[in-house]
């Protein structure tokens, strides 16, 4: 009887000292994640969330894709077609998009995503000692903060009208500021700004960012990267004197040159033309089968969905030496063989230019043109400049209209089709540049999380 | 820990030695009462003490060595009622008698066993006996048909791909909804661990031959002793293991053919050219440009005719070779067996070859203590097939035009001038293989402390290497321009620990056994791999000869859990029955604010048959009622859900972080109540029995993806909010129609689950744009939800459809009203079974059937409207609508314009079935035959898998469940391949 006693006792002994041991053992980490308490500690750390948010903007929901590809698909009319199978993009082909669009959701999604991982870099700027740095990490936050904010409402809301400068009430996009980690600021429910809230915070953080960004930055922004993208969002309000101021002093900078050909742009990395560009490599790019914009846009063997092609009259509009037309606009021969595509998007690993020296020469012309001025250079010299580089003889004379389409020519397929078209209140095909059916819907997922967003017009 | 056990055991020698002393020996020999013939097998042991036992030989006769105080002798045989009979000096005679129902027949639990009789929990199974022989693509696919509340679909004809099991019903909306899987007293992997769109199953790699019993414990009190992960049901496997004997030694081969099941009919080249002739011009196009431009061909206008659809398919069959050695004595027993079974899958290119072996031990130490072994090794090789979705999956061959041709005259060889990717080049220039190797294996410790006091370890290790290989080459769609290849290796680990100790006492009329333990397992996962493109040709297909290494992954992941259990049996009077089960779960999956769950389970039972007033009953010989209440759960939600996590998200070159998920940090598992209440009944000394359930099953705290503003950074949150419901009904009756030469056994099954999603907190989940699946407050999991097709307007042939007030509208009207349109869900499911047997011949039918659901033909958007596109179109679309006043349910054809091409109800169809799953009808030779040649027995038989299909499902086969769409979506079919019907041809022979 003792000894059986001893024999439990030493059973449940064994049992203890098992449980004991094992209690630590339900602490697992994660291997390929790590907790959010623990991810931005040090200097480095705020440069990787940093990288990270350049990572998200090269994605297909954004520059990676949709943030071309969508503004070409809404000016589509004598321009371009979409072939593929795709029905969300097929929809904004057509004008047709539904609340529940795949891309006009993922979009939204994303350029917010990117927007709250910046956000919390601004919060954890404490953990960078290093004075350089840290001024280089906030200017870096700052600028993709404005700038998703700027493609968002460019395509989420009715376009700022010039010609009301400081009273676009209308309903725009959520601003968001607030670095958010948990759910307790996740959950909050935020109104849509008004278009010109929107542009005015746009522009904060793009004037912030050009102070704290160096002049040179590797491959990621710098000052001029951040003046280059002002200008653009003063062109797109009609506020063409600091959009020449801006587009102006970065054509200044002897760092940046036109390439010999537009061609090498697209073929090399980081050229003297670019103060932007999508870094993409063979393993980390925004697709190779179902995303990106090799796949939709190239017919070559074995590369390419052949989605969109482009049309006959269109490749008329360049002049018969203009390499645009004829190099860099091919005659298929991978899927969908046969018909026009762009010569612009053929490797899957190229590197995806955002935005390019030739555009601010551009909006340098038209502005000069448009105030009576010549800062810089004339718009006859800046247009020619860039006709002359692709092959395409000089104009003797210059017209607005000259410098609105070969502004068409030069950044066709680049994402800035409806974006043009509605600052300069240009139809395209039947629709009206301020027409609702040229703006994306609030995604229906949204409107259902957040009760406070009002949905655009035509959509409910 | 080593150290504490051995101390244990240095400890404990004494007693064991002191023990030891003192014996006398016992002889004697078993027959049947009925007719008198010897029974070779009988297990004898001593009362009490189930170790100190043997069997007995080939005339029945046993002798057996028990300690002095020993007084009784059990005698167990299977069919036979097991008898306990004094011990008494000289040669004992024992006759059994046999056994009308198997209510003495030990069950297996949790941790342990109990007599049917006693049981207060619901459970069923399948024993080896009623699947041998079979050839069962997978052993979970016994459980067909044969065991009442449990759903199977095998989603398709693919082989080694996983399937559904759902037991009594689906408890889940976001988490697995698979039951546990327990084999030998561990929990082994059955998740797919591969890297396919299309989940694999690893326990393909079990072979069935290896296996006694599956026991499927369904109500909470049978299976809350697996408290968190017990909420989908526990399927126990048992293998199988020596016996002391002779060594037996029996060898099996069967080989066979197969072949789909149905095939779903399209148009014949001369068909095709008459309805796109009408589409073309009804659209206003010239049918033979439209063809070229679309096509690059001018196929139109040449005389082509080609039967793509059955050049998905092959010429499926099996061959399976096994033998087993089966032996030992009252100190060592062993059982190896080993076996190879090459199948070869109906669908183009489809094969899945599996070699197995195992050695189960066991071995008396001493009178009271034994130690054991399980050892498998098993290795699987799959040669797979595309996701249904793939251009690559042969099924979407039946898309294709039939006036192209199958080769192009121009290169001899297959024609890639086609609409759509001619995939049967990936037969010739493609491969991709799945190799898994798996271990399962375990060792145990039985030591019987006391006569009342058992304790028992359990030590095992799971361990599946899985290497995926993929190569195609530059013809291939995927391999173009350069060639592709792609090698992924996974490795799982999975160990676990059980020690129990469990104290027994019977006194007087109270009978108690007290059940009391603790569980560990933690399991780990690696996968690396890469691919490469560009190879200098076809020939170089690893990835050490490519150009560019385009992708390499590396990932780990893993998870632990730590359980306390413990359970109480009383029994009162041989018909009171009270049963009661705690267990503590803690897991690494459940957030830090929620680290343990409790889960409790209670029943009890009463043996109505024992009572005076119906003990003389000759009508009733059994009857008990039985009800449980307890509390289980799904802790299948994902390693580290409650966790807010940054992930590496690189840039061309540079490395960056962003978020990846929004935790909550007391994020735990899904928790269901379940009440069962059950009937039992025996008639006629047991000819008759049956088991009535009904169950009602609450599931709380549903992990659902609760939606954010994605303007705050994230688009989910993870939370425990949801609540769903299951409730049902399971009937089982067994009955022995006939008993003299002529042997009738019948059994059926039928069950029922009533499935609704309760409490969503408001959200919706949808299936995706071509999808039908939804999942939304009030409603059934995954019920059918979208426009509702009215047919055809007979004036303008336009599609037509019902809007919310219930008028009908043609399709340019037509404002998308969305409504329920179906239910996958079946009403009740069931099977029918009859055994015969005849002097040597005996014949198994075994039938299964659902009733009652609705499938979803997604390809109906492509295939089945009215030459909307150059697909091939299925035969139905000839009936289009041609000129008013036509009545058809096919719009007119329109080329391009989309008469009725929006997703909608227009593809359901109802998926009731019913089958003759197996059938075997077999041949024993006689023994008078059979002892000039030395065999003991010798068995040929002739046995057939989904022998017949009754149906009105109108495509390839209504057992369908499209897998590379989210779970919600079930019931759908996406050129999704038929299941295979199989014919086999073998023999038994024993030696």
């Amino acid at each position: 009887m003792k000894k059986r006693y001893i024999t439990k006792t030493l059973i449940i002994a064994f049992l203890a000292t098992l449980s004991t041991s094992c209690d630590k053992k339900l602490d697992f980490e994660p291997k390929q994640s790590i907790d959010a308490t623990t991810a931005l500690e040090t200097s480095a750390d705020v440069k990787s969330a940093i990288i990270g948010a350049y990572s998200i903007m090269g994605g297909g929901a954004l520059y990676g894709t949709n943030l071309n590809m969508l503004p070409e698909l809404l000016g589509a009319d004598n321009y371009i077609r979409w072939a593929g199978t795709f029905q969300s993009y097929r929809q904004v082909a057509n004008r047709a998009m539904i609340k529940n669009n795949a891309d006009v959701t993922r979009t939204w999604v994303q350029a917010y995503s990117a927007i709250n991982n910046v956000n919390n870099v601004l919060a954890n700027l404490d953990k960078v000692k290093d004075a350089t740095d840290k001024s280089t990490f906030e200017g870096e936050a700052l600028w993709v903060r404005g700038i998703m904010h700027f493609e968002l409402v460019r395509l989420y809301a009715l376009p700022y009208d010039n010609a009301t400068p400081g009273a676009n009430t209308q309903l725009g996009v959520p601003i968001s500021k607030t670095a958010v980690k948990a759910e307790e600021t996740a959950a909050v429910k935020g109104k849509r700004n008004s278009v010109e809230e929107v542009y005015t915070q746009v522009l904060a953080d793009l004037t912030s960012a050009i102070a704290k960004l160096p002049d040179n930055n590797g491959s990621r922004a710098n000052k001029y990267t951040a003046l280059a993208f002002r200008s653009r969002v003063y062109l797109s309000m009609g506020k063409f004197a600091e959009a020449l101021a801006d587009a102006n002093t970065v054509i200044a900078n002897p760092k940046y040159k036109l390439s010999a050909t537009l061609e090498s742009v697209f073929s090399n990395k980081h050229t003297s033309e670019t103060l932007f560009e999508i870094e993409q490599n063979d393993q980390n790019n925004a697709g190779t089968s179902n995303d990106g914009l090799t796949t939709f846009y190239a017919s070559l063997v074995g590369i390419g969905r052949a989605d969109l092609r482009v049309n006959a009259a269109f490749q008329a509009l360049y002049s018969a030496t203009d390499a645009r037309g004829k190099d860099l606009i091919y005659v298929g021969v991978g899927a969908r063989p046969g018909n026009l595509y762009t010569g612009k998007w053929k490797t899957f690993g190229q590197n995806i230019p955002v935005i390019r020296l030739a555009e601010m020469y551009l909006t340098r012309a038209e502005c000069n043109f448009r105030l009576g001025t010549i800062t810089g250079s004339t718009p006859l010299a800046d247009v020619n400049a860039i006709r002359t580089r692709s092959g395409a003889s000089p104009l003797l004379l210059v017209t607005l209209n000259d410098i609105l389409l070969e502004r068409q020519l030069e950044l066709a397929f680049e994402g800035s089709r409806i974006h043009d078209l509605r600052r300069t209140k240009r139809a395209t095909g039947a629709y009206a540049y301020n027409s609702p059916a040229l703006i994306f819907p609030i995604p229906e997922r949204e409107t259902q999380a957040n009760s406070e967003l009002v949905q655009n017009p035509g959509y409910n | 820990m080593k150290k504490v056990l051995l101390a244990i055991l240095v400890a404990a020698l004494p007693i064991i030695v002191f023990a030891q002393t003192q014996s006398k020996t016992v002889s004697g020999k078993v027959t049947a009462a009925n007719d008198g013939l010897p029974l070779p097998g009988v297990s004898v042991f001593v009362k009490g003490n189930q170790t100190v036992g043997t069997q007995t030989d080939g005339q029945g006769a046993f002798r057996l060595t028990v300690p002095a105080n020993a007084t009784n002798l059990v005698f167990s045989y299977v069919g036979f009622r097991q008898k306990e009979v004094p011990i008494s000096g000289g040669s004992m005679q024992v006759q059994l008698e046999i056994e009308q129902k198997q209510l003495s027949e030990m069950v297996i639990v949790g941790y342990g066993t109990q007599i049917k009789q006693d049981l207060t929990g619901s459970v069923s199974g399948v024993k080896a006996k009623e699947i041998e022989n079979l050839p069962l693509p997978t052993f979970e696919t016994a459980l067909q048909g044969r065991t009442a509340g449990v759903f199977i679909n095998s989603g398709s004809g693919k082989l080694g791909q996983a399937i559904n099991i759902r037991i009594r019903g689906i408890s889940s909306v976001s988490a697995s909804n698979q039951p546990l899987f327990v084999i030998d007293g561990q929990p082994v992997i059955s998740q797919s661990l591969g890297s396919s769109t299309e989940d694999d199953n690893p326990l393909a790699s079990i072979a069935p031959e290896d296996i006694l019993s599956i026991d499927v414990l369904k109500d909470a009190a049978a299976a809350a002793i697996y408290g968190s992960r017990a909420a989908n049901g526990v399927v126990l496997v048992t293998t199988k293991s020596g016996k002391a004997g002779t060594t037996q030694i029996s060898v099996g081969y069967y080989t066979g053919f197969s072949n789909p099941t149905h095939k779903r009919q399209f148009l014949n080249a001369a068909q095709y050219r008459e309805l796109f002739t009408e589409a073309a011009t009804n659209a206003g196009y010239d049918v033979a440009e439209e063809f070229e431009a679309e096509t690059g061909t001018l196929d139109w206008t040449a005389n082509n005719s080609t039967n793509w659809t059955d050049k998905s398919f092959q010429s499926g069959g099996i061959s399976q070779y096994s033998i087993s050695l089966n032996g030992g004595d009252s100190k060592t027993r062993f059982l190896i067996n080993g076996g190879y079974s090459d199948q070869v899958g109906i669908i183009a290119g489809n094969k899945l070859n599996r070699a197995n072996g195992r050695i189960n031990l066991d071995h008396s130490v001493f009178n009271n203590l034994k130690v054991g072994v399980n050892l498998s090794l098993n290795k699987t090789v799959n040669y797979r097939v595309s996701s249904d979705n793939a251009f690559s999956n042969p099924l979407q061959l039946n898309a294709m035009p039939p006036i192209h041709a199958l080769m192009d005259p121009a290169t001899g060889k297959l024609n890639k001038n086609t609409l759509y990717y001619n995939n049967l080049i990936d037969l010739v220039e493609a491969t991709n293989v799945s190799k898994q190797f798996r271990s399962i294996s375990n060792g145990f410790l039985d030591w019987n402390i006391a006569p009342v006091l058992k304790f028992r370890s359990e030590l095992g290790f799971d361990i599946v290497q899985l290497g995926e290989d993929q190569f195609n080459g530059r013809e291939t769609l995927d391999g173009a321009p350069t060639g592709y290849s792609y090698n992924n290796q996974v490795r799982a680990t999975s160990y676990n620990i059980n020690n129990t100790l469990t104290f027994s006492k019977l006194l007087d009329k109270h009978s108690i056994e007290v059940l009391g333990g603790m569980s560990f397992q933690e399991a780990r996962s690696f996968a690396t791999s890469s691919s490469g493109q560009g190879f200098p040709s076809d020939k170089f297909t690893k990835i050490a000869s490519a150009a560019i290494v385009s992708a390499g992954n590396s990932t780990e992941t893993g998870f632990s859990f730590l359980s306390y259990f413990t359970r109480a049996n009383y029994k009162f009077n041989n018909r009171y029955l009270l049963g009661g089960s705690i267990r503590v779960d803690g897991s690494s999956r459940f957030g830090r604010d929620s680290r343990y769950g409790i889960f409790p389970a209670a029943s009890a039972g009463w043996i109505v048959s024992e009572e005076n007033f119906l003990k003389e009953s000759q009508v009733i010989s059994f009857l008990k009622l039985r009800a449980s209440y307890g509390t289980t759960g799904n802790s299948e939600i994902g390693n580290f859900a409650s966790r807010t996590l940054y992930g590496a998200s690189p840039y061309a070159d540079q490395s960056g972080i962003v978020f990846s998920q929004l935790g909550r940090p007391d994020l735990s598992w899904e928790k269901t109540n379940q009440m069962d209440i059950g009937l039992d009944f025996g008639f006629l000394n047991n000819r008759i029995n049956a088991e009535f359930d009904y169950f009602n099953k609450q599931t709380s705290a549903l992990l659902l993806n609760l939606p954010l503003p994605a303007t705050n950074g994230f688009t989910v949150i993870t939370k425990n909010l949801g609540n769903l419901e299951n409730k049902g009904f399971e009937a089982t009756v067994n009955s022995q129609n006939l008993i003299g030469a002529l042997k009738w056994s019948t059994s059926f099954n039928i069950s029922t689950y009533k499935n609704k999603v309760t409490n969503l907190n408001g959200s919706t989940i949808n299936g995706g744009s071509r999808q039908l699946g939804r999942v939304s407050e009030g409603q059934p999991f995954g019920y059918f939800y979208g426009p509702k097709y009215a047919g055809v307007n007979p004036q303008n042939g336009n599609a037509q459809y019902y809007e919310e007030d219930g008028s009908i509208v043609d399709e340019e009207d037509f404002s998308g009203y969305s409504q329920k349109i179906g239910d996958p869900n079946p009403k009740f499911i069931g099977g029918l079974g009859n055994r015969f047997s005849f002097k040597s011949f005996d014949l198994d039918i075994q039938t299964q059937f659902v009733y009652g659901n609705d499938l979803y033909n997604i390809a109906g958007l492509f295939q089945s409207v009215n030459g909307d596109y150059f697909d091939n179109q299925t035969v139905d679309q000839m009936q289009r609508w041609q000129k008013p006043g036509d009545i058809t349910m096919v719009p007119q054809a329109r080329l391009y314009e989309g008469n009725g091409s929006i997703k909608s109800s227009r593809w359901i169809q109802d998926g009731s079935y019913f089958r003759v799953k197996n059938v075997v009808l077999g041949y024993n030779l006689p023994k008078s035959f059979l002892s000039r040649a030395k065999v003991q027995s010798a068995r040929i038989f002739v046995a057939a898998q989904n022998l017949f299909t009754f149906t009105k499902y109108t495509g390839y086969d209504p057992e369908v469940n499209a897998t590379y769409i989210s779970n919600v979506n079930l019931g759908h079919d996406f050129y999704t391949p038929p299941q295979a019907r199989t014919i086999t041809f073998g023999f038994n022979l024993g030696f």
